[in-house]
């Protein structure tokens, strides 16, 4: 019986953790721009095909090659679509990224339609193996020891180095830094590449987990994800990332725990408990520093 | 609230600064009359053609029914199509057949089974319903700001999909319900949207609507002026869920089936990129988003089936149509941020006072 | 008191304004306002609340486009200085309300005003601004938003001044804080007129600015109204109603 009980918590804990990598990676782009990155999305799209393409010939190209897709896209989507917009209000922002994440998904459906397609990608780590008598999923293990290293290697990199600094201080008063020499090109485009690594990552776990790849994937992380960024506080980074924990384990836990009929309904108890906390505690759990309305 | 105490200004009362109630009432006709002479249209044209016509005529009452919230108040909201699903689910509950209720719905209470109420009241009361909802979830909501706002009517969309779509016993689940009374055609159709319009233009006219627009352009503003902004967010937001239910009935009643499918993203993309395209602020954009939507959806559906040129087919990939709706969208919102009516309404020509 | 004479002296002006009108909106702010600041120069404007002095300081600092009118910095038309470039070009600005970064700590905001900066002689000079005021020192690695508004004044001075900038422009400094703390912001602005920066000082308080600037503006409902240098304007017996605008000609 307690098998079941630490099986049911490591599961919860790894896809926790892939929907904390989520929830920073959209984080991190609202932090800077006060833009709400539905795109992250197809990020993860993006990566995941690209994975499709070389899981045939070696695992690190497949890795190399769905991150260097998701940062190519991030890139250029900040480029065409953000750059322009970065003056304008928040609602128009919102607006444009619905917008960008419809039509890039849009788009990949009419280059290689809506069908999912079948990947065979790291199947050694689906094998069991047992640590202290309980018997564990591999890549459960490997999910949240990639996620503790990526969340480590986030931090580290904005608390110690100098462009993690400057983005620090544009997000929270992005006309200050502006003011005392931080280029905004340059930390947009960091927040993005770092937020595409994240994503990157985060689809090669899920298409290992999953063994697809479809048009549609990424959608259900990020809206899920992004209930827990707003849950932990939008603008926060480790309020993102421990909502988006929180959100994605307690998915797995409700399942768990939840009478059969109602377990469907588990989504919809999530977004109740979303607006639940927009409205007492509107900053979320961990707020974020300078997050003020716009007077 | 005392009047200031600065000395008053002078101002030359300007030729024809009140307009006639006829030039007031100028935009609401020039609707109305496209909305009519769509219908005409749709008399000369074949029934599949006639069809796809009330469909975007259906299209169109959503919009109006977004734009009443969204686009008197700023506030974009993503949940309107969660109250087009409420709206179709009571009036087919209420009106299916209780032959067909028995076979989908075997489970339903005995009272709802045997229900079998006149279409004209089961869509008001499917209006009625979502327009409940709509009070409901919306009094917390309506204090928001504007973003948060957004996220939270985004929540309604996602909350009501899931319900819906798991609340087997009353909706059928996943599973379409069919047998719904088939009594909307286009001038059916027609005839609501005229009303839904007619509906949307007095409340913009209306001291509520003019208000929310006030608080639109300076909500800190109009809040330090006493404006009870979450009241007047709130009629509003009701008042379109009300003409989204409406649709959502006549989608039902058109096409005999619901669906929660049909309820979710892409029909959201899609009445968001109508309003969007032809303009948020203002009626005749809505209209206008809706009717040039529908056009350029129509032929770009043609495109993907395609043209047979001398025995070859040529056709457009599946999809297209919804990637060039988004890049349209996006084009929009990079160059003209107010849409095709640039915040504006159709005016009738007013005499400038010379200079 | 007349502002070109010597002018050629000290060579180009590190900004150099020229009627120049800022409207938000249909509100215009300034309108029609020049300006010369030479190296190594004090300027003060002076004028109530709502006179145009920020927006007028927000427009040579890059913030705010102006809707006519020219500003060059160190000959370069400053509309071509994107916002983040000012700083590279030597214009430091301290703005209203001090805007330091609460979340994060004394030293990394020090850091900050040296971003632009790629030698090594970073960290000494940190050092030395640490020396200077010990408060800073022992709060070093705490959250700058626990600093009292004095401290976070001079936290936000030594950060703007870390840039080695030409031209230091400060926006009502003394705002919000008592009297004894200002008396310390204005030795450190003292200290800093020493080292040959030039000044811009906007200011409410006429006295204070007096007491450092060599050439004063008297700024009421978005023009100037009085210029000259402190003596001067206290002689002319004009001041008050060109602080309080009563339309008047300028001091020739």
């Amino acid at each position: 019986m307690s098998e079941q009980i630490v099986q049911t918590l490591v599961d919860a804990i790894s896809v926790g953790g892939l929907y904390a990598l989520t929830a920073l990676g959209i984080g991190l782009i609202f932090g800077v721009m006060r833009l709400i990155n539905f795109a992250h999305a197809q990020l993860i799209m993006a990566a995941g095909y690209a994975v499709l393409v070389f899981s045939t010939q070696s695992v690190v190209l497949a890795i190399a090659g769905a991150l260097a897709a998701a940062v190519v896209l991030a890139l250029l989507v900040e480029r065409a679509a953000f750059r322009p917009l970065r003056s304008a209000d928040p609602a128009m922002l919102l607006i444009a990224s619905f917008a960008v994440s419809f039509f890039l998904e849009k788009a990949m459906i009419v280059v290689v339609g809506s069908r999912p397609k079948g990947v065979d990608f790291l199947p050694g780590l689906a094998r069991q193996i047992e640590v202290a008598g309980v018997r564990l999923q591999m890549l459960q293990l490997v999910t949240i020891a990639v996620c503790l290293v990526l969340l480590a290697a986030t931090t580290w990199f904005l608390r110690s180095t100098r462009l993690g600094l400057e983005m620090r201080a544009a997000a929270e008063n992005f006309r200050m830094a502006e003011v005392l020499g931080v280029r905004a090109d340059r930390v947009i485009a960091t927040a993005f590449a770092i937020s595409a690594l994240l994503a990157g990552a985060v689809a090669c776990l899920f298409v290992a987990q999953t063994g697809l790849v479809q048009p549609r994937m990424g959608l259900q992380l990020v809206i899920i994800a992004f209930v827990g960024t707003v849950i932990g506080g939008l603008g926060s980074l480790p309020g993102s990332a421990l909502g988006g924990f929180l959100v994605g384990a307690v998915t797995i836990l409700l399942q768990a725990l939840l009478p059969p009929d109602l377990r469907l309904f588990r989504e919809a108890f999530l977004f109740v408990a979303v607006a639940a906390v927009l409205v007492v505690r509107p900053q979320g759990l961990i707020p974020a520093p300078g997050m003020k309305e716009r007077i | 609230m005392s009047e200031a105490s600065a000395p008053a200004l002078r101002v030359e009362p300007v030729a024809d600064a009140t307009p006639s109630p006829l030039a007031r009432l100028f935009p609401l006709l020039c609707l109305v009359a496209v909305v009519l002479v769509i219908s005409g249209l749709a008399e000369l044209v074949p029934t599949v053609a006639q069809r796809r016509i009330t469909q975007g005529l259906i299209n169109l009452i959503a919009v109006v029914g977004l734009y009443v919230f969204a686009g008197n108040s700023g506030v974009l909201s993503f949940g309107n199509v969660a109250f087009m699903a409420i709206g179709a689910y009571v009036s087919a509950l209420l009106t299916m057949p209780a032959a067909a209720k028995g076979v989908f719905l075997p489970d339903l209470p005995a009272w709802l089974a045997a229900a079998e109420w006149p279409v004209l009241g089961g869509a008001l009361a499917g209006g009625g319903a979502a327009a409940l909802v709509a009070a409901v979830a919306g009094y917390p909501l309506m204090r928001l700001s504007g973003i948060s706002a957004s996220i939270a009517t985004f929540a309604i969309l996602v909350v009501a999909y899931v319900v819906l779509g798991n609340w087997t016993s009353v909706t059928g689940g996943q599973n379409s319900l069919m047998g719904l009374p088939i009594y909307v055609g286009q001038w059916t159709a027609a005839g609501w949207a005229i009303s839904a319009i007619t509906v949307a233009f007095l409340h913009q006219e209306s001291r509520s609507g003019l208000l929310l627009r006030a608080s639109r352009e300076d909500e800190p503003a109009a809040a330090a002026s006493g404006v009870h902004i979450v009241r007047h967010r709130l009629a509003a937001f009701v008042i379109g869920a009300f003409l989204s239910g409406i649709s959502g009935v006549l989608l039902g009643h058109f096409l005999g089936t619901v669906r929660v499918e049909t309820f979710y993203l892409d029909l959201t993309f899609l009445l968001i990129a109508m309003l969007v395209i032809g303009g948020m602020r203002s009626l005749t954009g809505a209209v206008a988003g809706a009717v040039v939507i529908a056009l350029l959806t129509e032929l770009l559906r043609q495109a993907e089936v395609g043209v047979t040129i001398g025995g070859t087919a040529i056709a457009a990939p599946g999809g297209l149509g919804d990637a060039v709706l988004a890049l349209l969208m996006l084009v929009m919102i990079l160059f003209r941020p107010n849409g095709l009516a640039g915040g504006r309404e159709i005016e009738w020509p007013r005499r400038r006072p010379s200079r | 008191m007349d502002r070109e004479a010597g002018a050629g002296e000290r060579g180009a002006a590190l900004v150099d304004v020229r009627g120049l009108a800022v409207r938000y909106g249909a509100i215009s702010a300034v309108h029609g306002v020049d300006l010369q600041v030479h190296a190594g120069e004090a300027v003060a404007i002076i004028g109530p609340n709502g006179a145009g002095k920020t927006s007028l300081l927000s427009a040579m600092a890059g913030i705010v486009r102006p809707a006519a009118g020219s500003i060059e910095i160190g000959g370069r038309p400053a509309a071509s200085i994107p916002l983040p470039e000012m700083v590279r070009q030597g214009v430091a600005l301290v703005p209203e309300g001090r805007n330091i970064f609460g979340s994060l700590t004394v030293m990394e905001n020090l850091r900050l005003g040296a971003t632009v900066r790629r030698d090594d002689g970073v960290a000494a000079e940190i050092e030395r601004v640490v020396e200077t005021f010990p408060v800073l020192g022992e709060r070093r690695n705490q959250p700058a938003g626990q600093l009292s508004g004095g401290e976070q004044q001079m936290l936000a001075i030594a950060r703007a001044m870390l840039s080695r900038p030409r031209l230091l422009m400060l926006d009502e400094p003394s705002l919000g804080l008592a009297p004894v703390i200002v008396d310390r912001v204005y030795e450190l602005i003292r200290t800093i007129r020493a080292q040959g920066v030039a000044i811009l000082l906007v200011e409410q308080n006429a006295e204070r600015a007096f007491a450092v600037a060599e050439r004063a503006c008297i700024m009421s409902h978005g023009a100037f109204t009085l210029t000259g240098t402190p003596p001067e304007i206290r002689q002319s017996g004009a001041f008050d109603a060109a602080y309080f605008g009563v339309a008047m000609e300028a001091v020739p």
